[in-house]
């Protein structure tokens, strides 16, 4: 078997897995197969620096055997070394203590929404990489001549694109496979500062199908914009501003709000919100949304991890906490529903105002387009983050910031969301506008 | 289920595969088929075993194998990368052909036949995992749980986790070098959640090491053990410090983080070679305090830095980095080294087969200074002594970097008072470095678990660090 073999059936061979397993002892299986094609160039200095090629195949099982349950995984497809690893897999197995909630689901929970995501760009092809070459070298000329009188040190421009597929198999009967494919292209550029320091700006555009990709005027006039913007940046004083948290950013801060409420931390009792659910965990003005079924969403799925049916679903509702995240597993052990393990696209609705114009009503404010480490607790729903982006006057950009701490606890700081732009996001699986709230904590000078 | 280290010849673990002398010798030739300047096969099967505890049962075991070689064909400083999770011949060949395509010339040299070189083993491994049957891993985890639910009435719920991996690599080259290296990793884990009235939280504590069961001694157990609980019920009673600029003292081992993050990351060579680390053009400049020196050392017996050869086939090695407060060497691979005039530093490593190497940290650590941790902490009248960390970031070319504070201290007219969690800590790397005005004599490894990212590759590191005093940094606090 070789992942360069067009002709590989993925679903047979996850068949041939699950029915392996079966034979060498175990109860329930569920088998996953999944092969990948991927390529990328990157070019510096007007020429390629690295061309890579990746061409993946791998299998991974759950397997249920006397009421214990593991997972496996293996690059390895050899007939008989894959005998010898699910022999291995089953005896491992038979090693641990009973979970009677480790089952996999039964069949009637299993699914697909029927629903056409168009995931899969028919257009792309394995084998001919110039028009990869051609869009690197684009990117890369583009952002050359555009910044042409800025203090540009260094220009790193990226072209990829790759297919995925993966098939599914469970020993119940059902049995699925999809494909999605991915183009994109990005640049990072090294700035001068008088004082010697390098800032470095990123910008990229990733999308599932090569037609919703940006042009390459549109991303390097937006790497540009965003890379002039740090130019002289410093801490500002400490103290409470509103922040307006740039649209490409937010999944840093609402990303506290949603890791309390995977289903492992609530039963392990690491959540701040276990007991939370239809009460208030944001301003009335806040909502969020979970959209399995955006068509072309980077973060789209019509089945869940555990190959469940996919559907939209309301995290927060006018501030009030509408569902949980919660598999098959965590479900029985919390005797609750399941609803879904993990996200898929976030949506946070747009309001009707622009960022210029809610910026302009604020004396001051804090704007925050990036991150820089910093981490949160979602026991305590305490966070503090690095950040970076620019002190506001009324609307007016008075300086770039840099070296400065955001800190607080998600509760209060949802509390205090005060409105959406109308600017949302659209290129990745956090589909969001840039949102404000208001009297936030910073650290700087 | 792991792999046991190879009794046979170097190149028989894989010569058993199917890749025999004459095949590695016909895929360097075709990675050299259209004028390569040189070439690297990189062989990699791993495996790998986890059991994991939670709810009070040893409920889930993983297993996972690893099989592949990757490919790199360097023409100048340019990369063309492919690689294979299929070793037959044809296969390994194609993917030969794909990294070759980087270059666009004729053939100039071909590959000569391998032959097998010493490799310095600082990973010796006395109780091997392969003798290590899955229910004495269930008992340990066990043993641990029990342990941290003995010690405390406060701990609520704890969770368990042991894995332990092995590799065997091989690096081939051109010039007729082969190098097989064994690789064991292990990695213990106990996390606890803890209660008092009100207040719940959760922490834990890690132990690894590039060693087999042995490493699992009864003191380090207890210790994993003793550390996880003491974290956790140190959280119970914790506030937040102030906010902004303050004197912070870190203290000894994890706070090697800030070294990390601060200075190593802007010393690794590639990002100089570019031109876009902060630290490019200031080799033999004074860049910190007279009691600074830093190494990077690949050569600590077991520690998870620790490299027997990199993955380029160029031996494990200390680098000193900084010499009493002078940046003396950038970490470097062959690429880097080639660029700079200088020898490689064994620095090239790599996540797996699917990637190329770079330049990467290994064990970086500060030596002691002259100042005792005592004085250190009483030379502070209003600022903040770092115990714990969980993670750091870093912009290589701006310098700013951060890392997380998960356990530290008010320190009040020279004394620890107040215990304060959870903050970002936030400064410029070369500002911080110069700001390392007092240097401690208790210079301590950590034990945990670290890893390292770049360019998307993860890789083991371990880092140390003896007391310091940061003259002021920003602190992520309230008020």
């Amino acid at each position: 078997m070789s992942p360069t073999d067009t002709t590989l059936d993925l679903e047979a061979v996850a068949a041939n897995v699950l029915s392996l397993a079966r034979e060498l002892g175990a109860d329930e299986v569920s088998a996953g197969v999944s092969s990948s094609s991927y390529s990328e160039i990157t070019r510096r200095d007007g020429r390629i620096e690295q061309a890579k090629e990746s061409r993946s195949l791998a299998a991974s099982v759950q397997l249920l055997v006397d009421d214990r349950f593991s997972t496996h995984s293996t690059s390895d497809l050899r007939t008989e070394a894959l005998r010898a690893f699910l022999e291995r897999a089953v005896a491992a197995t038979r090693h641990l203590e009973p979970d009677p909630d480790r089952r996999l689901p039964d069949r009637e929970e299993l699914g697909l929404t029927d629903v056409d995501l168009d995931l899969e760009d028919t257009t792309w092809t394995d084998g001919d990489p110039g028009p990869r070459r051609r869009r690197a070298e684009a990117v890369e000329q583009t952002v050359k001549a555009r910044m042409a009188d800025d203090p540009v040190r260094s220009i790193t421009a990226y072209a990829w694109d790759g297919r995925s597929e993966r098939a599914v198999a469970f020993s119940n009967g059902f049995s699925f496979s999809n494909a999605r494919t991915s183009f994109g292209m990005a640049a990072t550029v090294s700035l001068e500062e008088p004082d010697g320091r390098l800032p470095e700006a990123w910008g990229s555009c990733s999308m599932l199908h090569e037609s919703d990709l940006w042009t390459v005027d549109q991303l390097t006039d937006d790497l540009r914009t965003r890379a002039l913007a740090q130019l002289g940046s410093r801490p500002a004083p400490s103290g409470r501003y509103p922040m307006l948290l740039d649209r490409r950013v937010v999944s840093r801060v609402l990303g506290v709000l949603l890791a309390p409420l995977a289903g492992a931390s609530i039963y392990e009792q690491r959540s701040c919100l276990a007991d939370h659910l239809g009460k208030k965990v944001a301003s009335p003005s806040f909502s969020m949304f979970d959209d399995p079924l955006v068509t072309r969403g980077v973060g789209s799925r019509n089945t869940d991890g555990d190959g469940r049916p996919t559907r939209r679903r309301p995290i927060v509702e006018d501030g009030v906490l509408q569902t949980f995240f919660i598999d098959v597993y965590n479900g029985r052990r919390l005797k609750r529903p399941p609803t879904t393990g993990s996200a898929s696209n976030i949506v946070v609705p747009p309001g009707d105002r622009s960022v210029s114009e809610l910026a302009s009503a604020l004396p001051k404010a804090i704007l925050v387009d990036g991150f820089l480490g910093g981490n949160s607790n979602p026991t305590t729903g305490d966070f503090s983050f690095g950040i970076r982006g620019a002190l506001l006057e009324n609307g007016e950009r008075v300086a770039a910031v840099s070296e400065m701490n955001v800190s607080g606890n998600i509760l209060s700081l949802m509390e205090r969301y005060t409105t959406a732009a109308s600017d949302p996001w659209l290129l990745g699986s956090w589909r969001s506008p840039t949102l404000l709230f208001d009297d936030v904590q910073f650290s700087g000078s | 289920m792991s792999l046991a280290r190879p009794d046979g010849a170097p190149g028989a673990h894989f010569a058993d595969l199917g890749v025999s002398a004459g095949v590695l010798q016909r895929v360097m030739n075709a990675a050299l088929s259209r004028g390569g300047d040189d070439c690297d096969l990189f062989f990699q099967h791993t495996q790998s075993t986890s059991v994991a505890l939670s709810d009070r049962k040893v409920n889930q075991v993983g297993t996972h194998v690893d099989l592949g070689m990757g490919v790199r064909v360097v023409v100048g400083d340019q990369v063309g990368y492919a690689y294979s999770e299929d070793l037959r011949p044809e296969a390994l060949i194609a993917a030969a052909r794909a990294a070759a395509e980087i270059a666009q010339t004729t053939p100039g040299r071909t590959a000569a036949v391998p032959s097998a070189r010493p490799v310095t083993d600082r990973t010796p491994v006395q109780r091997p995992w392969t003798d290590v049957g899955i229910d004495e891993r269930v008992a340990m985890v066990r043993a641990w749980e029990q342990g941290a639910f003995s010690r405390d009435k406060r701990v609520q719920r704890v969770e368990a986790y042991l894995q332990d991996a092995a590799s065997i690599v091989m690096v081939v080259r051109p010039d007729g070098r082969l190098y097989e290296d064994y690789r064991p990793m292990t990695l213990g884990m106990l996390r606890c959640t803890a209660g008092q009235g009100e207040v719940r939280d959760s922490s834990g504590h890690n132990v690894a090491a590039r060693a087999g069961l042995e490493f699992y001694d009864p003191g380090r157990q207890e210790h994993l053990i003793q550390e996880a609980v003491d974290r956790t019920l140190f959280l119970l009673d914790a506030g937040k410090p102030p906010a902004g600029d303050m004197p912070v003292v870190l203290a000894a081992g994890p706070s090697a983080i800030l070294l990390h993050e601060a200075i190593g990351h802007g010393m690794e060579a590639d990002f100089n070679r570019k031109r876009t680390s902060i630290y490019a053009d200031k080799m033999g400049a004074k860049i910190a305090n007279e009691h600074v020196t830093i190494v990077d050392d690949g050569t600590i017996p077991n520690s998870r830095g620790a490299v027997n050869v990199d993955d380029e086939g160029n031996p494990g090695q200390c680098t000193t980095l900084v010499e009493n407060g002078v940046l003396r060497s950038y970490m470097h691979d062959e690429i880097s080294a080639r660029h700079y005039g200088v020898s490689p530093t064994g620095s090239g490593r790599r996540q797996s087969f699917r990637h190329a190497p770079l330049p990467r940290m290994r064990a970086t650590m500060m030596r002691s200074g002259p100042h005792s941790p005592e004085e250190i902490i009483k030379s502070v009248d209003r600022g903040l002594y770092c115990v714990s960390f969980q993670n750091g970031q870093v912009n290589i070319g701006a310098g700013d970097f951060s890392f997380y504070m998960r356990q530290g201290y008010l320190i009040e007219n020279g004394r620890l008072t107040r215990p304060v969690k959870d903050v970002n800590i936030i400064g410029n790397g070369p500002e911080a470095l110069a700001r390392i005005d007092l240097v401690g004599n208790d210079m301590k490894l950590d034990e945990g678990g670290w890893t390292c990212g770049k360019e998307g590759q993860s890789v083991a590191v371990s880092q140390g660090m003896p007391t310091v005093r940061v003259s002021s940094l920003t602190v992520g606090g309230v008020g």
